[in-house]
């Protein structure tokens, strides 16, 4: 019993760690591409965090909608800018 | 301390690294990662401030509003995606501190 709340702690914090990471990545490395990447494993880690709290609809519709549909979009939109030559 | 109360500093964590790069990014698609990621950060703290660990039960509440925010974050990102084409295509540039001096 007591290992299994130690590993529950470090798995939280470590997931915590990650996503604040992650969104640090995001929002600061210099490559667009590489932004948007970030972006859906920022996503997929948030989902597996609202699967922790037990919210697993919640878990569903955010890896399907908020990294799937949305990286797609991204995606497109970055590729419309580059036919353009704007970047 | 109860681990479950990491997940509601996460979310302030988020919201703030959001803010952050709002403000002091200058490119357009860059801009609106961030306005996503401060809304993940507020659905984190909504549906974690909900657990029966941390409330006195759980509410099924928060978890319906967050599905439906989740809907409406796609659908904004969607519409401002098409508003950053169209600046781009109308001014060349996407970003918006050099349209400012123009």
């Amino acid at each position: 019993m007591e290992t299994l709340t130690l590993m529950k702690l470090v798995f939280d914090t470590l997931l915590a760690g990650a996503i604040l990471f992650i969104a640090y990545k995001t929002l600061t490395c210099k490559d667009l591409f590489q932004a948007i990447v970030f972006f859906i494993v920022f996503g997929l880690l948030i989902s597996v965090a609202w699967g922790r709290l037990g919210a697993y609809d919640v878990a569903m519709a955010e890896v399907v909608i908020g990294a799937g549909l949305t990286g797609a979009l991204l995606l497109s939109a970055l590729v419309k800018l580059k036919k353009m030559h704007i970047y | 301390m109860n681990t479950l109360l990491l997940y509601p500093l996460t979310g302030i964590g988020l919201f703030c690294i959001g803010l952050y790069a709002l403000i002091l990014q200058p490119h357009l698609l860059r801009k609106l990662l961030a306005i996503n990621i401060m809304g993940s950060g507020v659905f984190l703290l909504l549906v974690s401030l909900s657990l029966p660990g941390i409330s006195v039960q759980q509410d099924p509440v928060p978890q319906a509003m967050v599905i439906t925010g989740i809907v409406v974050a796609i659908s904004a990102t969607a519409l401002a995606l098409v508003f950053m084409i169209k600046i781009a295509a109308k001014t060349g540039k996407a970003e918006l501190s050099n349209l400012e001096k123009e």
